[in-house]
């Protein structure tokens, strides 16, 4: 008998993808992170929509990165704006102009930026995107980017379950904390944070096409959170946050 | 069926409820995993003859679960003592090696002196591999005559060099579990090695099988090797008498 072992016919749909990435890393091997295949890992791991950021604006030119997946918008994208912490100034024109321009997030890179979290810049861009009304996701240790980031609506897109603590006591003191599920794969990490602070503060996040999307739709499959619980971590926390229709 | 290599009965000190014999089974369940070999988390940690004594009176308790008996490469008197007493159990098949929590690299002289010890008593090696340490583990491993070893979380973020320590060395088995997912991970790893080094570990209750579960599903492996990494090679390498439905026991 040789049937493959390994089965999941119960993967959820994701209906908005809080953490993809178009572009590529220079530093390191892996995909190159072109548009039309980023799209089709989505579309073949059940993700019907996503917030898709752009690592040219991460690591090069702001700008023109940006104007990158504001070029894609289509049914399955939701243009993210990247900031770089490196050029505060800079970063706080950008804020306004992707404000103005419809986006309804922007994205944090400190650790490919390497600034930490007590830089002047993380505060006053995070003030920035607050006053423009846009909801902040990023990067980082929760342990440490939590201070600068105290008033804003946040998706900590790297909380990993060793930190589920740290992230968890300071999310009961600020209800615009939120996180993406993508490394909180411990055995009980999401039905943790459910009991703790609300299945609410959840976002599944995949990092496509970086990371395997599976993972975290598997593990929100097998999880306690129910089924309503399951389609507000799949897409409709995001929706809310972000103040889409649905 | 499938047989987890990597795992751990018992708490961790970080905001996590996972230290009972039910959440291992409960774990498992959620995964259709059959058996898996479990390490002591007390004994990988702190005390390891606490632990392993402990965990040898778990092992009675469930046939779904299968022990490394911990071996601290800086209390290998202990080791002796342990592997003396807890073998004649039957109940343990392997020893895990954590060269973090130890402060013994693959390459250290302890750790290499453990291995030899594992090897005189003809049980494979869990050993904790990271970044550039599966090479220093295949080096061992091709040093100590008869060890037989399996590079930890295939050296997680260091993936790239447990393909060159598997492709280095016999007798070096490779196993997945790491909590960061990279994208291709497993399947590079298994377009690249000998099909019958490829294990399914876990790291549960530390970390979900989804994580290892979900590379694997990725890879997307044709059936027959998809058998084999799920257990197939691990019941070759622990030597797994599976033929009916009584206790797993190491075999002939």
């Amino acid at each position: 008998m040789n049937d493959n072992p390994f089965v999941a016919g119960d993967l959820p749909p994701v209906t908005l993808d809080i953490d993809v990435l178009v572009g590529r890393y220079v530093d390191r091997p892996g995909p190159t992170g072109e548009p039309a295949v980023v799209a089709e890992t989505l579309a073949a791991n059940g993700v019907e929509r996503a917030a898709v950021a752009s690592l040219r604006a991460a690591l090069f030119d702001v700008r023109s990165g940006n104007e990158e997946v504001a070029a894609l918008t289509g049914p399955g994208v939701l243009p993210v704006g990247g900031l770089d912490l490196r050029d505060p100034l800079g970063a706080e024109r950008e804020v306004v102009r992707l404000a103005e321009r419809g986006f309804r997030a922007v994205r944090l890179f400190p650790d490919e930026q390497r600034v930490e979290p007590d830089f002047p810049s993380v505060r006053s861009v995070a003030r920035a995107a607050t006053e423009a009304g846009l909801v902040i996701l990023t990067g980082g240790d929760v342990r440490r980017f939590w201070r600068p980031l105290r008033g804003a609506t946040v998706v900590f897109l790297d909380t990993h379950f060793y930190h589920l603590g740290d992230f968890v006591v300071v999310a009961r003191d600020e209800p615009g904390f939120h996180t993406s599920t993508r490394l909180l794969n411990s055995p009980d990490a999401l039905e943790t944070v459910a009991a703790r602070v609300g299945v609410e503060r959840l976002l599944y996040g995949s990092r496509a096409p970086f990371y395997e999307p599976i993972v975290p739709r598997l593990r929100l499959a097998r999880a306690a959170l129910g089924p309503s619980g399951v389609e507000a971590v799949t897409g409709g926390n995001a929706r809310r946050i972000l103040g889409l229709a649905g | 069926m499938i047989i987890d290599v990597h795992a751990h009965w018992g708490p961790w000190f970080f905001s996590m409820e996972v230290g009972s014999v039910a959440t291992n089974l409960a774990v498992m369940d959620r995964y259709g995993i059959d058996l898996a070999v479990v390490s002591a988390t007390e004994a990988v940690i702190y005390d390891v003859a606490a632990g392993n004594r402990a965990l040898a009176r778990v092992l009675e308790s469930s046939d779904r679960l299968l022990g490394y008996l911990t071996i601290n490469p800086r209390r290998l008197d202990d080791a002796e003592r342990d592997l003396r007493e807890l073998l004649p159990t039957g109940r343990f098949v392997g020893v895990k090696i954590h060269t973090d929590y130890t402060g013994s690299p693959p390459n250290s002289a302890q750790t290499r002196a453990a291995l030899e010890m594992a090897a005189a008593h003809d049980l494979p090696a869990l050993v904790h591999t990271w970044d550039t340490t599966p090479l220093d583990l295949a080096q061992a491993v091709a040093d100590i005559p008869g060890v037989r070893a399996i590079a930890g979380h295939m050296g997680a973020n260091g993936w790239r060099h447990a393909i060159e320590a598997a492709n280095g060395v016999d007798r070096l088995w490779l196993e997945p579990c790491f909590s960061h997912t990279e994208a291709g991970r497993f399947a590079a790893v298994a377009a690249a090695v000998n099909p019958r080094r490829l294990l399914f570990g876990t790291d549960a209750t530390l970390i979900d099988p989804a994580a290892a579960y979900g590379a694997v599903l990725a890879a997307d492996l044709p059936p027959e090797l998809a058998e084999r990494v799920a257990w197939r090679n691990a019941a070759e390498l622990f030597r797994l008498d599976l033929s009916s439905d009584t206790v797993p026991r190491v075999g002939g």
